[in-house]
């Protein structure tokens, strides 16, 4: 029997509809060279007006309190804060842009293309998902942050006394729980493994859990449930959608995490008010 | 039936005929003042600089609001951090014992050179955010989609270089900002699991930020990662005109 090969589709460009096109000279190299003469005007007065910062010599010795990471990697470095410095700072950014370079594979549908927020929803569940994410972030690094059971405290006078203790942060669940002695070294594996001359011998269940386990349940949990509500409530309905509500999610809490990283960290990376951020420069010899 | 006298030419139109017609223009200049369509089309089509547009595009695309021109403006930066860029270099050597010093002349001895400090870093800044905000406007206007997958891979690497980009130059005033930054950074690398220790060993040049780093992002930042930057945004132009253009409604 002769197989045939069978031709998949491919995404080829699409038709040119001649009668609705303009040439690009003058329609479109117009309007370039007005956004290129207003950012070169605006980058030029800006540069005259503010300088460009310049602080003491580099030194090894004098250590800033708190010391901050380019403002653009603040977002990184307020989430580890919260978490284990390697999935924080390494392991969720690089599954996030790998997820988002896949996003057309997910997606390959040509509904609503090429035109701003092209599902008939779209601009609900964007403006939905981003209030979501912005108010979930917030409450997430007041609660990591103990702010929460103090506020609770402070203004109803609520308290779990110390058997509710291990809720008052994420890192609580590990402090403030009765862990039986063997669950902190757990073995991995029948032999101790060393990679690249790092051991990888026992499993500390507990700082496993907080560093890690309730990180993760948390930053893939609640975007798979907010899509999930918003598909019964029959806002998403197509894979675009689904992507519109994450990519929303994402954006927002990163821009979050960001202005905290930036205006709301202060000495010892304490959440404070952003007038009341300090720093101090440091004093030799002193780490 | 009227016919048109011939008008004496004026010497206005002597001196343009002069100017725009000889040998010499027409040597550079192989197509006349695009005040015509043909022209137009021709201008476009025969500029190696210009060449990078079709001659004709939809009409929804020449909208401001379509495509708030962030792309363009990403690459224009990019320019514009290259032509910054270099007048810095005539000035700045990248050692430990020089550095923090070079920078200082820059700022007070060298003509416009403050000036010149500036726009790179704030032209800086503004790449990494219109890049972002590039990258918004592609996947609210679902432009991701086929036939422009790839395109969006290649997005996403340019992405990653625009802020590596960054963060090489982040250290090269040798100053505590600089170097605390990187410190700060580069733990965050030093922390992924398994190869986290020897990825800032190799970033760095050693188990700390000092001289071997420096040489190592100053090498980065002025030719490396710009010619990888270079390299992906070729492609990621030539793809938009194989795939047709800016995406449109079905």
């Amino acid at each position: 029997m002769a197989t045939a090969v069978v031709a998949r589709p491919v995404a080829r460009p699409q038709e040119r509809a001649r009668d609705e096109e303009v040439l690009v000279w003058p329609d479109l190299v117009f309007v370039e060279f007005i956004s290129a003469m207003v950012f070169t005007l605006t980058i030029f007065l800006l540069s005259a007006i503010i300088n460009a910062p310049l602080l003491d010599e580099a030194n090894a010795d004098v250590t800033p309190n708190p010391s901050k990471a380019p403002w653009y990697f603040l977002n990184l470095q307020e989430l580890l804060l919260h978490m284990d410095k390697g999935l924080a700072g390494v392991i969720v950014p690089a599954v996030w842009l790998g997820l988002m370079a896949i996003f057309p594979y997910f997606d390959t549908d040509n509904e609503g293309q090429g035109v701003w927020f092209g599902t008939e929803n779209a601009v609900k569940i964007t403006v939905v998902s981003g209030i979501i994410s912005f108010v979930g972030t917030w409450l997430l690094i007041l609660w990591d942050n103990g702010n929460i059971a103090q506020y609770l405290n402070g203004w109803f006078g609520l308290s779990g006394g110390d058997s509710l203790r291990f809720l008052e942060n994420a890192r609580a669940f590990q402090s403030q729980l009765p862990w039986p002695e063997w669950s902190t070294h757990i073995p991995y594996l029948w032999f101790d493994l060393t990679l690249l001359d790092q051991p990888f011998h026992h499993l500390n269940f507990p700082a496993w859990l907080v560093e890690q386990a309730i990180p993760v349940a948390f930053m893939v949990g609640l975007p798979t449930i907010m899509v999930y509500v918003l598909w019964r409530v029959g806002w998403v309905r197509t894979r675009r959608d689904a992507l519109l509500s994450i990519f929303t999610g994402f954006v927002v809490t990163m821009g979050v995490l960001t202005i905290v990283g930036t205006a709301f960290r202060s000495e010892s990376e304490e959440l404070v008010w952003p007038w009341q951020l300090k720093l101090s420069e440091g004093i030799p010899g002193q780490e | 039936m009227a016919v048109e006298t011939p008008t004496k030419p004026t010497i206005a139109d002597k001196i343009y005929d002069k100017m725009f017609h000889n040998y010499v223009w027409k040597s550079i200049f192989r197509t006349g003042y695009p005040n015509t369509p043909r022209n137009q089309m021709l201008v476009v089509a025969t500029n190696v600089f210009l060449h990078l547009h079709p001659t004709r595009i939809h009409r929804t695309h020449v909208k401001i609001t379509h495509t708030y021109c962030l792309g363009g403006l990403t690459f224009f930066m990019f320019l514009g951090l290259t032509v910054t860029g270099i007048l810095l270099m005539f000035y700045y050597v990248p050692s430990v014992e020089r550095a923090y010093l070079d920078i200082q002349n820059i700022e007070t001895t060298v003509q416009f050179g403050q000036l010149m400090r500036n726009m790179h870093r704030w032209m800086a800044h503004a790449m990494v955010i219109l890049v972002f905000l590039h990258m918004m406007r592609v996947f609210y206007t679902g432009a991701y989609k086929p036939p422009r997958e790839f395109n969006w891979v290649v997005g996403v690497i340019l992405l990653v270089l625009t802020f590596l980009l960054s963060f090489t130059g982040y250290l090269l005033p040798w100053d505590q900002l600089a170097f605390w930054a990187i410190t700060v950074g580069t733990n965050i690398a030093g922390a992924a699991p398994v190869l986290g220790p020897k990825t800032k060993f190799w970033l760095l040049g050693g188990f700390e930020v000092g001289p071997d780093a420096l040489i190592r992002f100053y090498t980065l930042h002025v030719i490396g990662l710009p010619l990888l930057a270079a390299i992906f945004m070729a492609v990621h132009f030539w793809r938009i005109r194989r795939d047709g253009g800016l995406a449109r409604p079905l």
